[in-house]
């Protein structure tokens, strides 16, 4: 017993001189709420690694990814230590520079692999190598303003299609006077309702081997018709990021659809409306249909010209492949767990007094079975260009319909990728 | 005709010897500008040109080829982007160098007080950093917190979606532009009218001129060399146009504002596709170069 007892505190001993053998500063760049949450994952992982000392960097999410790319171009030039990156801009760094990052299975990431979803890593790995380390995802609901919805005499829980919503916009507009919409949209800025969309309906700008270009199959044209609907009904107005928070903000908009990370971004943009908001499944294009969705969702890579590997390991490992980690980031800004034993931890069924008591994070998790897959691939930007356009020109009516616009869009992202438009 | 002594013939030197008697320190002093010059100028210029025919998204070994320039003679982006941008050329350099000489010609009015001050204050927007510049734009025109809408509905008139709308989206741009350069282009004007002596128009006056006869006839000619060294700078600036685009209306809505400029930005930093970023840069270039031949022909003649 003795023996065992001696061999244990032996056995504890070196694992905290191994803790403590860790010292020096690491760099994390990051974005907004993101950055934020791996802010407050710091405490745990000092309490482990006392020696470490970790800058979080906040430099907007465009800044991360066009600093990184500029990084990795020449030659690994001023990265920090943990480099933040979006699942569908991945494979863009894996394919241009694959020197550029650590292979995370040579710090041990393969014994973690099957702690995450699979369809989570499919983005971050190229051929054997495993350049990140799952961290979040965007499952997709619909967040609305309980007070607006009771007030226009709307019930969340009879809202199951898009024809649906669009009846309880007309409810709202009426209330209001029009000074109240449903939801804000990115048509012109970004294709973000297109994407959740048509991942709903199962199709993407490409297929899931990133050989061809499937924009135009049926899902597309549903989802693109579907925005359509909601722009004649006049139950959405328009805004690019900043627009859609100031509209939360302002109350100007009853309800708004994003992946779950938004969570955070609602209750920390507008404290004062707490109670006031609740969470549904996003709506289905028909009756009984699919009502998951993912926007988004990222991943943590250390740089090969990192000084500190090992620090910067250990720092991923606390933040990401650990429950506690996981639910801090939960708790702090919303960030939706990717680990699956984060997403059975009780914290997932409290209720949560902004958001009126209900326990969003239950329903919000509750949908990551149903999501269909979807790849980004190394032409998402390329797409998402062309996306962006065809899809204000058809709202604008530059084309007869949603199936004429998506070819044209086909057309164009081939011509862009040199891939070939899917039968 | 005492003085008319032939020349003595230059002496010869000798061939060999020449270098050695070339005085070498003024090549030495130059010598680091040259490494530069060579290192960051002219070697990028040429790689970025052998780059216009690689596929860079398929890596460095990727094969010489035409694709790039191929893909640029069908790419509608680029059409669009060439388009928006001579939109902007036509619309924008003649309002602001109208402006910007109608500005100079007041700010060297005898009659002005201050002028100092006014010269200070038309040149200012330049001093102002163009990330500040563009986000106060933004909040300017915002649908509906901006105070450009504030006031329109002030005075009943309807307000207008200025971001989210093609036509109101370039309009800000031009807006934009005008009021960051115009104090810029009247401060080179004001040198140019500085230039023109006093004598002319008082010898104009004595013959009865009037003050616009006197504008279009003696200080417009006269200007015209300035005008043109405005015109060439404006016109070449324009193409690269990047930063009111980017950071104002971010491209958007759609591809409405996308300039040459941000399409390269776009291609090259966002798709990272340097191969065909060269070749549209090497398009840009080719342009401008036309451009500045073509004013210089028109307007360039000496009278």
């Amino acid at each position: 017993m003795k023996k065992v007892m001696l061999s244990l505190s032996a056995l504890l001993l070196a694992g905290s001189a191994a803790a403590q053998d860790l010292s020096g500063t690491i760099t994390v760049w990051s974005w907004d709420a993101a950055a934020k949450a791996l802010e407050s994952t710091i405490p745990s992982f000092n309490k482990k690694y006392p020696n470490v000392t970790v800058k979080v960097e906040d430099l907007g999410n465009q800044n991360v990814y066009d600093r990184g790319l500029a990084g990795c171009a020449a030659g690994g030039q001023d990265m920090p230590d943990v480099y933040s990156i979006e699942n569908n801009e991945a494979e863009v760094f894996w394919s241009r520079f694959p020197n550029c990052f650590v292979d995370l299975n040579t710090k041990g990431a393969d014994k973690l692999v099957k702690n995450f979803p699979a369809f989570k890593w499919t983005e971050l790995t190229a051929g054997n190598k495993r350049f990140a380390m799952p961290w979040d995802s965007g499952p997709v609901v619909m967040f609305y303003r309980r007070d607006l919805y009771q007030q226009a005499g709307v019930n969340p829980a009879n809202i199951k299609t898009w024809d649906d919503f669009i009846a309880a916009g007309k409810k709202v507009n009426a209330k209001f006077n029009n000074n109240v919409k449903m939801a804000t949209v990115a048509n012109g800025q970004d294709d973000e309702w297109f994407r959740m969309l048509a991942n709903q309906n199962g199709c993407f700008y490409f297929d899931n081997a990133a050989k061809a270009v499937t924009i135009n199959q049926p899902g597309c044209v549903t989802a693109l018709n579907t925005i359509k609907k909601l722009y004649d009904a006049q139950v959405v107005t328009t805004g690019d990021w900043g627009g859609q928070i100031t509209n939360v903000k302002a109350g100007k908009t009853a309800s708004a659809m994003f992946g779950a990370w938004y969570e955070g971004t609602i209750r920390t943009n507008a404290p004062d409306q707490k109670g006031k908001w609740g969470v549904y499944l996003m709506p289905a294009s028909k009756a009984g249909g699919v009502r998951a969705s993912n926007l988004g969702g990222s991943a943590l890579a250390i740089p090969s010209s990192s000084k500190n590997q090992a620090a910067a390991y250990a720092f991923i490992e606390n933040a990401l492949a650990t429950a506690g980690g996981q639910v801090t980031m939960l708790k702090s800004q919303g960030l939706v767990p990717s680990l699956l034993s984060a997403t059975k931890d009780p914290y997932v069924k409290t209720a949560q007094p902004y958001w009126g008591n209900q326990a969003v994070w239950q329903t919000i998790l509750g949908t990551l079975g149903d999501v269909p897959q979807a790849r980004g691939t190394q032409y998402f930007q390329d797409a998402r260009q062309v996306m962006i356009v065809v899809q204000a020109d058809y709202i604008k009516g530059r084309y007869k319909t949603a199936k004429e616009a998506l070819d044209d869009a086909a057309k164009k992202i081939s011509s862009a990728t040199g891939l070939p438009v899917a039968k | 005709m005492t003085t008319s002594q032939p020349l003595s013939p230059a002496p010869r030197r000798a061939r060999t010897g020449r270098w050695a008697r070339t005085p070498k320190a003024p090549y030495l002093f130059i010598l680091p500008y040259l490494l530069i010059f060579l290192t960051f100028w002219a070697w990028p210029i040429v790689s970025s040109f052998l780059m216009s025919f690689k596929d860079s998204r398929l890596g460095a070994d990727a094969p010489y080829a035409l694709s790039n320039w191929s893909r640029l003679t069908q790419d509608e982006f680029f059409r669009t982007a060439l388009r928006n941008t001579l939109v902007i050329l036509v619309i924008q350099v003649p309002l602001m160098l109208s402006l910007a000489t109608v500005l100079a010609v007041a700010l060297n009015s005898k009659l002005l007080r201050a002028a100092g001050w006014f010269r200070f204050a038309f040149f200012a927007p330049l001093v102002v950093g163009t990330v500040a510049y563009s986000a106060v734009f933004r909040l300017l025109f915002n649908t509906d917190f901006g105070v450009v809408n504030r006031a329109l509905t002030g005075i009943g008139l309807p307000a207008v979606d200025w971001l989210n709308q093609s036509g109101p989206a370039m309009s800000v741009i031009i807006l934009a532009m005008t009021w960051r350069w115009t104090g810029y282009n009247a401060i080179i004007l004001l040198a140019g009218l500085q230039g023109i002596s006093e004598d002319v128009y008082e010898a104009a006056s004595i013959d009865g001129a009037t003050p616009t006869q006197q504008f279009w006839k003696i200080t417009l000619p006269l200007l015209r060399p300035t005008l043109l060294f405005c015109m060439v700078l404006s016109v070449i600036g324009t193409l690269q146009l990047f930063t009111e685009p980017a950071l104002i209306t971010n491209s958007g809505p759609g591809n409405a504002t996308m300039t040459l400029g941000t399409y390269l930005y776009q291609q090259g930093f966002r798709s990272f596709n340097f191969g065909y970023a060269s070749a549209i840069a090497y398009t840009v270039a080719a342009i401008a170069a036309v451009f500045s031949i073509i004013q210089l022909r028109l307007f360039g003649r000496e009278t």
